[in-house]
C-alpha cells in the first residue's frame, strides 16, 4: 500500500443477511490523496455496497478499511467529519427550501452561524440556485435537486467525497456545472470517489479507474492506461464492455 | 452538540409547519373526538339520570297501588310517563306491541284487583293472628279469600342493553315494593284502629314513615371536602386526551419513515451526528405537539363543552401533578412512536402497526370501557398498558382530588416505558443497520 493513500481497502467482503452470495468478494485497492477515483461497473456489480461500507453505513463481513490512516469501523466518529457523500437518490427534505435543507445538513456537519450562511450562499451562487433558494425543493427540476444534493455533501469541505452517480438523470447543462465544480473541489484538495454508468464522463473526469463486476475488481489504472492495455478498445466504454461483456444485467 | 440539537428541532418544526393539513388534523381531530365521545356518553348518562326513558304505564288496578305507582312515575326524574298509545288508553296488548316496536323502553302493567289483593292479604293475616289469640269478635278468617301474590308485569324492549335494564328495573322494583309496603301498612293501621281504637278515635299516624328506619346516603369518597361528581366530561376528557396523545405515534412514525424513504436517513447515517441526537430533536418537537394537544383538549373540557350544556371539567388541585403526568405521558407516547417508526419498514406498515397497536393498548387501558367491567384476565393484562397508567393518574388528579405524590408511580412507569421504548428503538436501529 502507498504511503500517500488516503483510503486502503484490504480483502473487503460483504454478504448481506439472507443473501445467497456476497455482493463484494474480497476486493483490495487503495486510493491516493487528491485522486478522482472512478469505481465503475454494471448494475449489481458491488459499487454502491463498496461505497456504503466506505461511508460507514454498515460494516463489512470481513476485510479492513483504513481511511486517513485509521481503521474505519474502529474510529468511525473521527472519520465521519472528513467525509462527504452525494448519494445516487436525492436525499433532501422535499417540503423544505434549499436553504433550509442546507442549513440543517450544514449544522449536522458541525457548521454554524455566519460561516455556514456564507458557505450556503457561496454554493447556491456557484450552482445557480440563489433565486430558487427559498422555494421548497419539491418544486425543483431534477437538475436543480441534483445540484442541491451535491451542495449538501460538500458544504463542510470534506477531504474525501463519495459520489454515487451524481449526474444521473440531469441535463447536459447541469451535468457540466456539477462536473466543473467537482473538479474545482478536487483541485482544492478533496479526494473524490465516484461511481457512474456514464463512461465518457468517467474517462474525462477520473484520474484512476477500477472496473468492478460480480463483486470483484476486474482491472484498475488510469483511463488512458486501461484503454492502451486493451487492444481494439479506443475508449473507456469499449474497455468496460470488453471486460464486463454485453449481457443484460438485473 | 446544542447547535446540532437546535438545528434538528428547527428542522422538525419546519417540516410540521409545512404540512398544514396534517398539523390541523393533529390538533383538530382529537378535539372533535372529545366533543363527539363526550356528547355521546353524556347522552347515555342522561338517559339514566334525567327524564328520558319512555315508560308506558297500564293501570288496570284503578286503586291505591296503581295510582301511587302512576304518581311516582309521573313525578320521577328517571322517566317520561305515558299511559296512552296513539291517543288510546294503553292496554296490556297495545303496550306489549308498542314496546316490541321500539316506541317505549319499558312498560309496567298493574293488574286489576292488585290493591284489593294486598289489602285482603293483610286483613287475612290480622284475622288469622287474632283468631289464634282467641279473640273471635272480629273478622271470620274463613270468610277472607287469601291471594298468594300479585303479578305486576314489567315489559322490556328486547334491544335494550341488559346492564341498563337491570339498573332501571331494580329501581322500579324498589319503588313498587315501597308502594306495596305503604298500602300494607295503611291497611294494617286501619284494621288495628278498628280493633283497638285510640283515645282520639283515630288510627296510628305516620305508620309508614316510621317504617323507613334505614335510609341511604350516597356520596363519592374524596380526600378533600369539595367532591367532584363523576360525569361524562370528567371521565371522557382525560381518557380521549390520552388516546389522542398516543396517536402522536403515527405522525412521528410517519416522519421517521419519510426520512427513510426520501433518503435523508441515509445521508444522516453518514454524518458525524448520533442517532440519539437526531431522535432527541424529533422527541422534543413531538412532545411539544403532545403538550399543545393536551392544552387544547383540556380547553374543550373547560370552555367548549360547558357551552353545549355539559358539565365543566374540574382539574383538581395539583397543577404540578398534571404537568408531571402530562410530560410523562407525552414522553411515553413519543417514545412509542419512535419504536414503531424504527420497527416498520414502510410508511403503510408503520401507520397500520401504530394505529392498531394504539387501539389495542387503549382498549386494554380502559379508554373505551372501564377496566373494572373487564373480565379478570383482561384486567390483569390492562395493567401493562401505558394508557392505563396515564388514565389512572389523571383519575387520581381529576376525580380523587389527588396530588403530585399520588401520580408519581404512574409518571415513573410512563417514564420507564419511554426509556425502554427508546432503548429498544436504538438497539433495533443498530441491528437493522448490520445488514
Amino acid at each position: 500500500m502507498s504511503h500517500s493513500a488516503i483510503i486502503e481497502i484490504s480483502e473487503l467482503t460483504k454478504k448481506f443477511r439472507n443473501a445467497t452470495e456476497p455482493s463484494v468478494k474480497g476486493i483490495s485497492f487503495s486510493i491516493e490523496r487528491n485522486e478522482v477515483f472512478g469505481l465503475l461497473g454494471p448494475n449489481g456489480a458491488g459499487k454502491t455496497t463498496t461505497i456504503s461500507i466506505l461511508c460507514g453505513l454498515f460494516p463489512p463481513t470481513s476485510g479492513t478499511v483504513k481511511i486517513d490512516g485509521k481503521y474505519l469501523h474502529e474510529d468511525l466518529a473521527s472519520i465521519r467529519p472528513i467525509i462527504g457523500i452525494v448519494p445516487q437518490d436525492i436525499a433532501l427534505y422535499p417540503t423544505l427550501t434549499a436553504r433550509e435543507n442546507l442549513d440543517f445538513y450544514g449544522h449536522m456537519y458541525g457548521l454554524k452561524g455566519k460561516e455556514l450562511r456564507s458557505r450556503i450562499d457561496e454554493w447556491l451562487e456557484k450552482l445557480g440556485l440563489t433565486t430558487a433558494a427559498n422555494r421548497p425543493v419539491a418544486g425543483y427540476s431534477g437538475g436543480m435537486k441534483r445540484r442541491v444534493n451535491l451542495i449538501a455533501g460538500v458544504l463542510h469541505r470534506p477531504r474525501i467525497l463519495f459520489l454515487d452517480e451524481p449526474t444521473v438523470g440531469v441535463d447536459v447543462q447541469s451535468r457540466n456545472v456539477i462536473i466543473e465544480h467537482l473538479q474545482e473541489l478536487n483541485k482544492e484538495g478533496t479526494t473524490i470517489i465516484y461511481t457512474s454508468h456514464h463512461m465518457e464522463e468517467a474517462e474525462n473526469f477520473c484520474t484512476h479507474v477500477s472496473i468492478i463486476d460480480h463483486g470483484r475488481i476486474l482491472t484498475e489504472g488510469s483511463p488512458a492506461s486501461l484503454i492502451a492495455a486493451h487492444p481494439g478498445c479506443n475508449n473507456l466504454e469499449t474497455v468496460f464492455l470488453h471486460l464486463t461483456n454485453r449481457k443484460l444485467r438485473d | 452538540m446544542i447547535s446540532k440539537l437546535l438545528a434538528t428541532i428547527r428542522k422538525e418544526i419546519w417540516l410540521l409547519l409545512r404540512d398544514r393539513v396534517g398539523l390541523s388534523i393533529l390538533f383538530l381531530m382529537p378535539m372533535i373526538l372529545i366533543f363527539v365521545m363526550t356528547m355521546i356518553q353524556d347522552a347515555a348518562f342522561k338517559t339514566l339520570n334525567e327524564k328520558g326513558i319512555p315508560v308506558v304505564f297500564v293501570n288496570q288496578d284503578r286503586d291505591s297501588l296503581g295510582s301511587m305507582i302512576e304518581y311516582g312515575l309521573r313525578n320521577n326524574d328517571l322517566c317520561t310517563f305515558y299511559d296512552s298509545i296513539d291517543g288510546q288508553p294503553a292496554t296490556l296488548e297495545s303496550a306489549r306491541k308498542a314496546i316490541a316496536d321500539g316506541k317505549f323502553l319499558i312498560g309496567i302493567v298493574v293488574p286489576a284487583g292488585a290493591t284489593a289483593a294486598i289489602r285482603e292479604n293483610v286483613t287475612a293475616l290480622i284475622a288469622e293472628t287474632i283468631d289464634n289469640s282467641g279473640d273471635t269478635t272480629h273478622t271470620d278468617p274463613s270468610k277472607v279469600a287469601v291471594i298468594d301474590s300479585v303479578e305486576i308485569s314489567i315489559l322490556i324492549d328486547p334491544v335494550t342493553k341488559k346492564s341498563f335494564i337491570t339498573s332501571i328495573t331494580s329501581n322500579l322494583r324498589e319503588f313498587i315494593s315501597e308502594v306495596k309496603t305503604k298500602i300494607m301498612f295503611e291497611t294494617f293501621s286501619k284494621e288495628i284502629a278498628e280493633i283497638i281504637p285510640d283515645n282520639n278515635g283515630k288510627g296510628p299516624r305516620n305508620a309508614f314513615q316510621r317504617t323507613q328506619i334505614i335510609r341511604y346516603n350516597e356520596e363519592y369518597a374524596s380526600r378533600t371536602s369539595d367532591t367532584v361528581v363523576p360525569n361524562a366530561v370528567q371521565h371522557n376528557v382525560p381518557a380521549w386526551t390520552i388516546f389522542a396523545m398516543f396517536f402522536i405515534a403515527i405522525p412521528l412514525c410517519g416522519s421517521i419513515m419519510k426520512e427513510k424513504s426520501e433518503g435523508s436517513a441515509f445521508r444522516l447515517h453518514t454524518m458525524p451526528t448520533s442517532y440519539l441526537l437526531l431522535t432527541q430533536g424529533k422527541l422534543i418537537v413531538y412532545v411539544m405537539v403532545c403538550l399543545i394537544q393536551f392544552m387544547l383538549m383540556l380547553s374543550v373540557g373547560l370552555y367548549f363543552l360547558p357551552m353545549l350544556g355539559l358539565p365543566k371539567l374540574v382539574l383538581g388541585h395539583s397543577m404540578a401533578g398534571i404537568a408531571v403526568l402530562t410530560i410523562a405521558t407525552s414522553l411515553a407516547a413519543t417514545g412509542y412512536g419512535v419504536l414503531v417508526g424504527t420497527l416498520a419498514s414502510t410508511e403503510q406498515q408503520g401507520a397500520i402497526m401504530g394505529s392498531l397497536s394504539i387501539l389495542l393498548l387503549s382498549a386494554l387501558g380502559g379508554i373505551w370501557v372501564p377496566t373494572y367491567v373487564m373480565p379478570e384476565a383482561m384486567r390483569q393484562i390492562s395493567v401493562f398498558s401505558p394508557l392505563n397508567w396515564s388514565l389512572d393518574g389523571y383519575y387520581q388528579l381529576f376525580l380523587r382530588q389527588g396530588g403530585l405524590s399520588d401520580i408519581l408511580i404512574y409518571s415513573l412507569k410512563l417514564f420507564l416505558f419511554f426509556v425502554i421504548t427508546l432503548g429498544c428503538a436504538t438497539a433495533i436501529n443498530k441491528w437493522k443497520r448490520r445488514i
